[in-house]
């Protein structure tokens, strides 16, 4: 092969002057080429032990970084266990791309083995994909496949890599391997009049509420949000994803929004005649009943990128088209340039500085998760990453987390995967391998992962495991309380395995926290420890998230305990 | 009738698709080579409410597909 260069070796070369660092896949058949020419190649590779986790690590690189996440599977099997990630990534619009093998040009649409028409199942659900059907066109698939993962509002793009097309050759001086970075699109800008009405909305309001989401992350607009936010004067929410954004001690921030966000924060949205929703879209989980929602807002600002949310949910009076960023930047010299009337009093009513989480009292000296976590976020190095899984544990996390950055809370919102957060931990260790990363875990969720324990051990990762173990799915069990007449079906799992022997036999540490009195010293034993490790914590089992407000209804139906 | 044009020809499959999704039918779709793109015609019926989802969603995968033009 003197002098010739296969398709799979342009596909490494390309992914390397695309500034790919490290890919998270699983080898199989049709994707054998790549592996081929990655056995000798720069490019880091992760090995992860189902494709299901290849995706959601790259969603944590991807998350904690802000660039692409990379993931590579196999044909068939391989490339529809990453179908869940890629939905999870369009719906919390991940740049992430996806490489899939697939069987040869010549045998497509004869029920080959490994066979699937990935391209047709990922149609819905990606920005786009693409076919190579050349080694021509791997390089001009790739470059294109980057820029449209990050490029506006970002989300995931899958190439799907024939093998024959892998494993053709070409002539190294027929193809030019240094690959220029496509330059940035242009991105829609607000339009200046509609800022000046923004800007002309907030001088005029008496309650203004600012609600930042996840466009705070992927526009970098963190350090100009919170620039625009103390200019405003307003209180602050945020989504499950715009947590971080604002400062988490600053006093203005009330908390999360939503389903089981603080009481203040939901309250505060009801009375605020003013909202500048910024880089949100109005996600059920946040609105409750839409007609119920913001009862007593004239004006609603919302921002964001995609004009397509505009007015799909929620009317708003004012658009601003753009990237969150530029928009909040206009914004903010606009401000600087505004005598706004002082909010003060309106914000020390809505802050409600004494408000606490209601929490249940657990029984029989069990253990309190909600305690759990209070405890390990005031102990957690500011900079640490954390991910969760999907269900309680996510919920009481999100309540109370204090990320300084969004960047540093990694959680599957639009989609809600269980599944995601021991992978997507192992992502952001990647991406950082200096920083304490934390994925936090139930029992239900950590069995669909904990097969990563061997990528923690085999890749050196220091990732530590908080498993809150209440032997049951808890959020479907609180439902089922609240909501099917307590109903138990199918939700208790009092047959859970071992967790530390499991982990040990992996070869991580691991340790059981069952009592309140151990629970710091066992946290600080996690922090401090320089592997991975895993805290089983055997939780109070009908422990609730307080408050909710229960689906499809407003803010004067939240509950902050069950009913009497 | 909407006229768009896209580049990914497979565009107008994936807006039946969520015409469907929404309970709208299609009462008229056309798609024809245009240079390096696609001119494609379509009219949907249905509830109000599902045709103006139908339509963000379809202006969302336009501005998806107008990245890949740019």
């Amino acid at each position: 092969m003197h002098g010739r260069r296969t398709g799979a070796a342009i596909v490494l070369d390309t992914l390397e002057n695309l500034g790919v660092e490290t890919v998270f896949g699983y080898p199989g058949g049709a994707i054998m080429p790549l592996y081929d020419a990655l056995y000798d190649h720069r490019l880091a590779h992760v090995l992860v032990r189902h494709e299901a986790a290849a995706v959601f690590a790259a969603s944590g690189y991807a998350r904690s970084t802000g660039r692409t996440g990379v993931c590579v599977a196999t044909s068939g099997p391989g490339a529809t266990n990453l179908i869940t990630g890629i939905v999870d990534a369009l719906m919390d619009n991940v740049p992430l791309v996806a490489l899939t093998g697939q069987v040869r040009t010549a045998v497509m649409g004869t029920d080959a083995f490994q066979e699937v028409d990935v391209a047709a199942i990922t149609h819905q659900v990606t920005k786009r994909n693409i076919v190579v059907r050349s080694i021509d066109q791997i390089e001009p698939a790739l470059r294109e496949a980057f820029s449209l993962a990050s490029g506006s509002r970002p989300g995931p793009v899958l190439v799907d890599l024939p093998t024959d097309v892998l494993r053709a050759l070409v002539p190294s001086e027929h193809l030019d391997p240094r690959v220029e970075s496509s330059s940035p699109r242009a991105k829609p800008q607000a339009e200046p009049a509609l800022l000046d009405a923004a800007i002309a909305a907030l001088a005029t309001a008496e309650r203004p509420v600012v609600i930042v989401g996840g466009g705070a992350r992927w526009s970098g607009a963190t350090e100009v949000f919170r620039s625009f936010a103390a200019r405003a004067g307003a209180p602050i929410v945020a989504t499950l994803h715009g947590l971080g954004a604002a400062y988490p001690g600053d006093p203005a921030f009330l908390g999360m929004l939503g389903m089981h966000g603080w009481k203040r924060a939901n309250h505060a949205v009801a009375k605020a005649d003013v909202i500048f929703a910024l880089g949100m879209r109005f996600d059920d989980r946040v609105t409750g009943d839409p007609s119920k929602f913001a009862p007593n807002a004239r004006t609603i600002v919302h921002a964001d990128i995609d004009r397509s949310e505009f007015n799909k949910v929620v009317p708003a009076q004012i658009t601003l088209h753009g990237d969150l960023r530029e928009t909040l930047v206009a914004l903010d010299h606009r401000l600087a340039r505004v005598a706004l009337p002082s909010f003060a009093q309106w914000r020390a009513q809505a802050c409600a500085p004494h408000e606490r989480l209601p929490c249940d009292d657990t029984r029989d000296d069990h253990l309190s998760a909600t305690d759990f976590l209070d405890a390990l976020f005031a102990a957690l190095p500011a900079d640490a990453i954390v991910s969760t899984d999907v269900g309680q544990h996510q919920m009481w996390a999100a309540q109370r987390v204090r990320a300084s950055h969004p960047q540093h809370f990694l959680t599957s919102g639009g989609l809600g995967s269980m599944g995601f957060g021991l992978p997507a931990a192992i992502g952001a260790q990647v991406a950082h391998p200096g920083r304490t990363v934390v994925a936090i875990v139930g029992d239900g969720g950590f069995q669909m992962s904990m097969a990563e324990l061997a990528t923690l051990r085999r890749h050196d990762l220091p990732v530590k495991i908080v498993l809150l173990d209440n032997r049951n799915l808890g959020m479907v069990r609180q439902w089922q309380e609240l909501f099917y007449n307590a109903r138990y079906s199918a939700t208790a799992l009092p047959d859970n395995p071992e967790f530390t022997t499991i982990a040990r036999a992996y070869g991580v540490e691991a340790r059981l926290v069952d009592h309140a009195n151990a629970v710091d010293a066992a946290i600080a034993r996690m922090i401090e420890s320089s592997g991975p490790m895993l805290l089983h914590c055997a939780c109070y089992p009908h422990e609730n998230v307080w408050p909710i407000i229960p689906s499809g209804k407003g803010v004067d139906d939240l509950l902050e305990a069950l009913p009497a | 009738m909407r006229t768009v044009t896209a580049t990914d020809g497979r565009l107008l499959a994936r807006i039946i698709h969520l015409a469907h999704r929404f309970g709208c039918t299609y009462t008229s779709v056309a798609s024809q080579r245009a240079g390096a793109a696609y001119r494609i015609e379509f009219a949907f019926a249905g509830p109000g409410d599902a045709l103006r989802r139908l339509d963000a969603q379809i202006t969302k995968l336009l501005d998806d597909d107008r990245e890949t033009m740019e």
